[in-house]
């Protein structure tokens, strides 16, 4: 386990000193053979001790207190995308909006008692994204980033309660008469690069034995080709799909096929080895989902904070139940009332779907539903339809 | 120099008076020893810090024989199925993608060079000027912006292929490429019976051996006479006839393959898909723009004596150009031109934001899945590196050649 950041200088800097030295090489390799040479055995002893060190300090060593250290500092640095409608998206007046920014709200409310406590690091580069993270540049990282198991075993990277569950989709004209990938054959896509992206489709199209003709790139140029129709289709992580569409005038002119084929769950993350900060932002989540599961919401959560229907709910906003005294949980680190807050300050995680989601991507029978949701609420969907939203106890 | 390096107080051979009561920082010997020990710690630092940072991650290129479960297109005279080829076959693809872009950019930066370089020394005010317009314009902004500019030019003003262009029937022009007929052979390595390749290549060497003999004796009989004989012309002529001839001869084995549109796709035909060709044209505009410039400078570092003197021996404007002016130039502006090329590989490594699918990317795409940056970082510069060392040596050879004359 080693800091990626640290990796990525080793490799700038050995990149650039391979270069050096290949010149400086020859020239010294000519000259100055015999000196080289026992330098070379020099460094291999050199090299051989430093390998029975460990070869990284970082494991399993506490990385500091993110709670204390946001306290101290007044301010959540939250890293999110800036450039991605719906989830993280800069506007014309440089507000942060979107989904993802809901859930640096909440945090900061659960934390530090106040919402707009916050403080929103550009983290839209894929590529350095882990280490603003792992450098401490922000405290958390919410930024429709996936959970992988590469990412949580090499990185510096601890992933908490999912927020969002999408998969690679496809999107295409309305017009096309496209209803599925088997309408396809030979047909041009728009891949946008990520980690998989280009497997996905290629694994995918051999499976169903169709050819097709790959165009791709980075996510808002291969969207920007597709609009202009340099292809028929688009494919990309469903979300992102939605959020390049929704943002359109002629954004009815185009569909997102009903077909997920990858999973691509999306989740905060925080520095390795700090638990407690873990928990906390994993709690928040599971304390706005719950809040949907039992009907609390922004506009009553204050209500029943003064007057509780039941044990689960004051425990739930720290609040006493009939006179009783407060639960704290177990949360030494924050205050009982740290899910009450969020709750007041965003709404559960329904109305935050609602709010910046919305119809741009369809909630009802996807993985994004609530597992349990309220009877009132409850929708039939089909075979194999459903939601897996569904919070931890609190007790 | 290692042999000199263990006698630090004797001065070196040749050197100034002995060293007496010079002190010892400031003796030749002291002096020469310092910079070479200095010189070799550095080194060897450098080479443990590489070998520190390669120790620390499993280095290796093993990764590049799996599967590369990816596809590429834009393939030509080449068809490797992502699905079961390795990854390093795929990399070879984007290898070839890279050298179709570089080959023809630089063909076509060639003519743009020096067609633009002579029209900014026209004596038509309105040609210089527009030549003088394009090569401030492309010289002086970014490569990266001239490549998106061609691009988004391409995607939106082209028609999208429902209401296609087309061209008499013949060729077809849509944001999708523009489709072409490309001769296809009909079975076999250009559909010919396996002996016509070696028999027609047999000839076509023969007819280079008389073109070149023709062209031998046209250029002695014009040196004798002083008439002109076209030698060059002659030798061309002879070949292109005979090859065309030889060809019909034996059977003219190959179909035009005429494209058509069925619904959103090209068939048959060849497309020149907008990435290539917005790739291409970007590279061909800005490095044509700096070849105009080194075509004029060496025009214009012609002593004015020559054209002094073409023009007294009657020579028209044209003659002046091509027979005294142009041939002198082209000596001086090789190893400038050269340069030029060379940056023509490096930047089409560009095709990133025109998603053309040339090495960079490829090994961009094998590196998000596969990890191992170094590796293919390292694989990357090598490449490049042999593609340039290869244009250097072909344009060393050229200049040898141009050069042996002497002026």
């Amino acid at each position: 386990m080693r800091l990626p950041s640290l990796q990525g200088r080793r490799l700038v800097s050995a990149l650039l000193f391979a270069g050096a030295a290949l010149v400086a090489g020859a020239v010294i390799g000519a000259c100055t053979s015999d000196e080289d040479q026992q330098q070379a055995q020099a460094v291999e002893q050199q090299t051989q001790q430093d390998q029975d060190q460990p070869a990284a300090q970082v494991s399993g060593e506490p990385r500091g207190n993110t709670i204390q250290l946001i306290q101290d500092r007044g301010t959540l640095l939250c890293g999110v995308k800036q450039t991605q409608p719906l989830f993280g998206n800069r506007d014309e007046d440089g507000n942060v909006t979107g989904f993802d920014i809901e859930f640096c709200k909440a945090i900061a409310a659960a934390v530090l008692k106040d919402a707009n406590a916050v403080e929103y690091v550009d983290a839209s580069d894929a590529s350095t994204r882990f280490e603003l993270l792992a450098d401490g540049q922000i405290d958390i990282l919410i930024r429709t980033t996936t959970i992988t198991s590469s990412r949580d075993m090499e990185l510096d990277v601890d992933f908490a309660q999912t927020t969002f569950y999408t998969g690679q989709g496809f999107a295409v004209r309305k017009d096309s008469g496209i209803d599925s990938t088997s309408d396809m054959a030979n047909a041009s896509i728009c891949v946008q690069t990520g980690t998989t992206t280009e497997q996905n489709v290629a694994d995918h199209f051999t499976d169903i034995g169709l050819d097709y003709e790959p165009t791709g790139g980075l996510s808002q140029d291969v969207a920007a080709a597709f609009f202009e129709g340099r292809c028929d289709v688009l494919t990309a992580d469903a979300s992102d799909l939605a959020s390049r569409i929704v943002v359109r005038d002629n954004a009815d002119d185009y569909k997102i096929l009903p077909q997920i084929i990858s999973k691509e769950p999306l989740a905060p993350g925080v520095r390795d080895y700090d638990s407690d900060w873990k928990d906390v932002v994993n709690w928040v989540v599971h304390g706005l989902i719950r809040a949907e599961e039992i009907g609390l919401t922004q506009a009553n959560v204050a209500a029943m904070a003064s007057n509780p229907p039941n044990t689960e709910v004051a425990r739930l906003l720290g609040v006493p139940f009939e006179g009783g005294s407060v639960s704290t949980l177990g949360f030494e680190v924050v205050d009982a009332q740290f899910i009450q807050r969020a709750i007041a300050a965003v709404g559960n995680y329904g109305e935050i779907y609602d709010r910046e989601i919305g119809d741009a991507i369809p909630r009802d029978c996807t993985l994004n539903a609530l597992a349990r949701p309220l009877p009132s609420e409850a929708v039939d969907c089909g075979p194999g339809e459903g939601g897996i939203m569904y919070a931890l106890p609190y007790r | 120099m290692s042999t000199q390096a263990p006698a630090p107080p004797s001065p070196a051979p040749g050197g100034p008076a002995p060293a007496g009561d010079v002190p010892l920082f400031y003796r030749r010997g002291f002096r020469r020893l310092l910079q070479q020990g200095l010189y070799v710690a550095a080194t060897a630092l450098l080479f443990w810090y590489i070998y520190d940072a390669l120790n620390l991650r499993e280095f290796g290129f093993g990764f590049l024989n799996d599967p590369a479960a990816f596809k590429v297109a834009n393939q030509w005279l080449i068809d490797v199925d992502g699905v079961t080829s390795s990854r390093i076959e795929m990399y070879l693809v984007g290898v070839w993608a890279s050298l179709r872009v570089v080959f023809v950019a630089i063909l076509l930066s060639t003519v743009v060079g020096i067609v633009v370089g002579v029209s900014r020394l026209s004596s038509n005010w309105l040609v210089a000027r527009m030549a003088m317009l394009y090569v401030e314009v492309f010289r002086n902004t970014p490569l990266l912006v001239q490549v998106v500019l061609v691009y988004a030019i391409f995607l939106v003003g082209a028609p999208i292929i429902q209401e296609v262009l087309n061209i008499g029937d013949f060729a077809f022009l849509s944001n999708r490429g523009l489709a072409i007929p490309w001769p296809v052979p009909d079975a076999g390595w250009w559909g010919a019976p396996d002996w016509f390749v070696g028999v027609w290549v047999a000839l076509l060497i023969a007819i280079g051996a008389v073109a070149m003999t023709v062209r031998r004796q046209r250029q002695v009989r014009e040196r004798e006479t002083g008439q002109p004989h076209y030698a060059n012309r002659w030798a061309f002529g002879i070949f292109a006839v005979g090859a065309l001839v030889t060809f019909i001869v034996l059977g003219l084995p190959v179909s035009i393959d005429r494209p058509y549109v069925e619904g959103t796709r090209y068939l048959e035909g060849m497309v020149i898909r907008p990435e290539f060709a917005a790739l291409t044209i970007g590279l061909t505009l800005y490095t044509g723009a700096f070849n105009a410039e080194i075509v004029r400078g060496s025009i214009q570092a012609l002593p004015r004596g020559q054209t002094e003197a073409a023009n007294a021996v009657g020579l028209s404007a044209y003659q002046r150009m091509t027979l005294v002016i142009l041939p002198q130039a082209l000596r001086q502006m090789i190893p400038s031109i050269t340069n030029q090329y060379l940056n023509v590989n490096k930047n089409s490594s560009l095709a990133y934001a025109v998603l053309y699918d040339d090495l960079f990317r490829v090994a961009g795409i094998i590196q998000n899945k596969a990890g191992h940056a170094l590796e293919m970082f390292f694989v990357i510069i090598v490449t490049y590196m042999l593609i340039s060392l290869v244009i250097s040596a072909l344009m060393n050879f050229i200049n040898a050649r141009v050069t042996r004359v002497g002026v």
